[in-house]
């Protein structure tokens, strides 16, 4: 049981896959927008890696722990200290009744994750403990956590003293420069080459109109094939208007000229067109992002993406803690 | 004894709500961030002067960690 | 135009988009939902959700047990084995739900927008005059004038998107550019060709000119129809708008609040597609009530 003293900036109940099954009513899956750093965690102190565990956002909380477990950390650097103390991330730490751990601001990257063994055990909620903070679903009573409340925890067993090895971490770059994957389409045949070469060969910046909704960039100018222009009325007047379509979740939706990325908790459809579509393996990038990082587009295969999320599901596994 | 007041998380400078030469005391509001359309407000440590105020108002994408404003 | 055979789009990693055709045509809409059903029916192995949209169908898949060239294959030989759209039948529901046209809420919204962010002509006088009608009052016999097909849900959960069923009814009204920062909650919008209602008060482009007091969300599921879901409606419902005045609204207002109100919903129809089809035939699509 975890007693909330602070919430931090926004921390909720995540988990991973997510809430699946339900994007054609409009639920879109939530999750940790970091599921590396998330499922690492688990791992670590013996969960599933899908298991529910706590997404902290920029600002981390303080939690009192009502039971002694053990718990990890991961993620970006919030500094966390058990009863005053530092405790390391990347690694399993056993906690006893009535200690306090404090999560203080991300330094590098923008979301830290605590698992705790046993896993969070709120109510699921159409199959799924993940947020959906805007529309009350999932998580503490639907909403992201908040002073006073105590988060119940399962029973488990974690073993103390595991580490993730070295080079099976995300690296957070030092510039604030990511490269990210992106597959072509749905929609590519909508973008002339000359707006293809300028989306692949810019620097993307992240603006501050961003969350776990959706990422905003600020950028050059979209271009446009004649399918944009020539198309029925009913498609809308903006080159980017198209007749409303299912949106995948990392599609980057161009809203007139303004990419947006579409995120764990973004729309399922709308009437705009998505040229690219960042691969779930390459999220993690994203999670770890804050607003004035540059993003440089490379396009990968589909299969290559898939690649991309194969090797973190190797990755988060037993195969990358230190024996 | 200058005392640097630092950026709490990455995200917008909001508002500031001193300038160069105010006097301050301990608990007073300097700056607020906004991050994901949330206020993180930042107060004086001690009681001073504003030394410096080296941010601006409306600055967005600061890094978390970052000098914003020098009490003495 | 509706293409002779589907187009397959990636989208990622784990999604592929079937295009069915590039224009807003209910038949498209008959398609996608036929194939979400079939999909469904058949259970392909990889398959974790659809979500059919207008012109079109989102499959989210698994790579890891389907690749997505054997999953375009299974889906063109579904789509193969539906046969003509005409034969198309599906169990629909229909609603109807009483609404304020020119209601005072939504013409707050408006005044906010127009105050704060850009002036524009209000949103009715602007979809009648876009439209060629005489005046409000006949946008608003034209609106409420038909059954809406429920084509999707999507945008925000359980909100969905709606095309007019008669013909003689068909509208379109451009978005907000730039969008609104919020829209009351039971607002009743347009879009391009599509009509939705808001669940919550969410930010929102569409033209807006009436309010429902009719909740369509509900995450404490206080009325039977929400018992197995928290958002009202499913792909291939139907709703009338039944225009009232605030009196009604309000009357209806305090049935939710108590929990006394009863949905209005007809559940023994199935939509057959050929049959829709014949009676559009015999209209003259142009005139308007």
């Amino acid at each position: 049981m975890i007693e909330v003293v602070k919430q931090g900036l926004e921390t909720s109940v995540q988990d991973w896959p997510g809430r699946l099954g339900y994007w054609n009513q409009g639920f879109p899956p939530s999750g940790p927008m970091d599921s590396w750093s998330f499922r690492l965690a688990n791992v670590l102190v013996g969960n599933e890696p899908g298991a529910a565990g706590l997404e902290c956002q920029y600002v981390g909380p303080t939690l009192k722990f009502r039971r002694g477990g053990v718990i990890a950390v991961t993620g970006a650097d919030m500094q966390p200290k058990l009863d005053g103390t530092a405790i390391p991330m990347w690694e399993s730490v056993a906690v006893t009744h009535g200690q306090t751990l404090e999560l203080s601001f991300a330094k590098t990257g923008a979301r830290g994750y605590i698992a705790v063994a046993g896993a969070v055990a709120t109510e699921p909620w159409l199959g799924s403990r993940s947020t959906f903070h805007k529309a009350g679903v999932g998580g503490m009573d639907g909403h992201a956590l908040q002073a006073g409340q105590v988060v119940p925890v399962g029973e488990g067993n974690g073993a103390v003293g595991r580490k993730i090895k070295d080079g099976a971490k995300p690296i957070i770059p030092a510039d604030r420069r990511w490269s990210i994957e992106v597959v072509a389409g749905p929609n590519d045949d909508w973008i002339d080459a000359a707006g293809h070469r300028r989306f692949l060969n810019s620097d993307w910046k992240l603006s501050s109109k961003s969350d776990r909704t959706g990422f905003r960039l600020d950028g050059p100018d979209w271009t446009f094939t004649a399918k944009a222009t020539n198309k029925a009325p009913e498609h809308g007047s903006e080159p980017s208007n198209i007749i409303d379509q299912g949106y995948p979740c990392g599609a980057i939706n161009l809203a007139g000229q303004t990419p947006i990325i579409l995120l764990n908790d973004g729309p399922s459809m709308g009437g705009f067109i998505n040229p690219y579509t960042v691969p779930w393996g390459a999220f993690w990038k994203l999670g770890q992002s804050k607003p004035g990082d540059i993003f440089r587009f490379k396009t990968v295969s589909v299969e290559e993406a898939q690649a991309l999320a194969h090797e973190l599901r190797e990755i988060c596994s037993e195969r990358s803690v230190v024996t | 004894m200058a005392e640097e007041v630092r950026t709490r998380t990455a995200g917008n400078m909001w508002k500031v709500l001193v300038k160069q030469g105010d006097q301050v005391s301990k608990g007073d509001p300097l700056f607020i961030m906004e991050v994901m359309k949330m206020e993180v407000p930042h107060e004086a440590p001690i009681d001073g002067t504003v030394t410096a105020v080296k941010v601006q108002e409306g600055q967005e994408g600061l890094d978390a960690d970052v000098v914003a404003v020098v009490i003495e | 135009m509706i293409y002779d055979k589907p187009r397959f789009l990636p989208g990622g990693d784990r999604y592929l988009l079937v295009e069915f055709g590039d224009e807003m045509n209910l038949e498209l809409n008959f398609m996608g939902q036929s194939l979400a059903q079939a999909v469904a029916d058949n259970g392909i192995g990889g398959v974790i959700e659809t979500a059919p949209c207008f012109a079109s169908m989102l499959v989210h898949y698994e790579p890891e047990e389907i690749s997505f060239r054997d999953l375009e294959t299974e889906l063109m030989g579904l789509v193969g084995a539906l046969g003509p759209a005409e034969d198309i039948e599906l169990d629909s529901r229909l609603f109807y739900f009483p609404a304020v046209y020119c209601d005072p809420w939504t013409k707050g919204a408006v005044d906010d927008y127009r105050a704060k962010i850009a002036d524009k002509e209000p949103d009715p006088e602007f979809v009648a005059r876009l439209n060629g009608l005489k005046d409000v009052d006949q946008f608003v016999r034209v609106h409420s004038g038909t059954e809406y097909w429920v084509a999707s849900l999507g945008f925000w959960p359980g909100l969905p998107f709606m095309m007019a069923l008669d013909p003689r009814c068909r509208l379109t009204a451009p978005k907000y550019n730039p969008p609104r920062t919020w829209t009351p909650k039971g607002t009743v919008g347009m879009g391009g060709a599509s009509t939705c209602i808001y669940p919550v008060a969410t930010p929102g482009g569409y033209q807006i000119f009436g309010r429902t007091p009719v909740p369509i969300w509900d995450t404490e599921k206080r009325f039977p129809q929400f018992e197995t879901s928290i958002c009202l409606f499913r792909p291939g419902d139907r709703v009338k708008f039944v225009p009232c005045d605030l009196d009604l609204y309000q009357h209806v207002e305090a049935q939710v609040a108590d929990g006394s109100y009863q949905y209005n919903v007809v559940e023994y129809q199935k939509f057959s597609v050929r049959n829709y089809q014949a009676w559009v035939d015999e209209l003259d699509a142009g005139a308007r009530f």
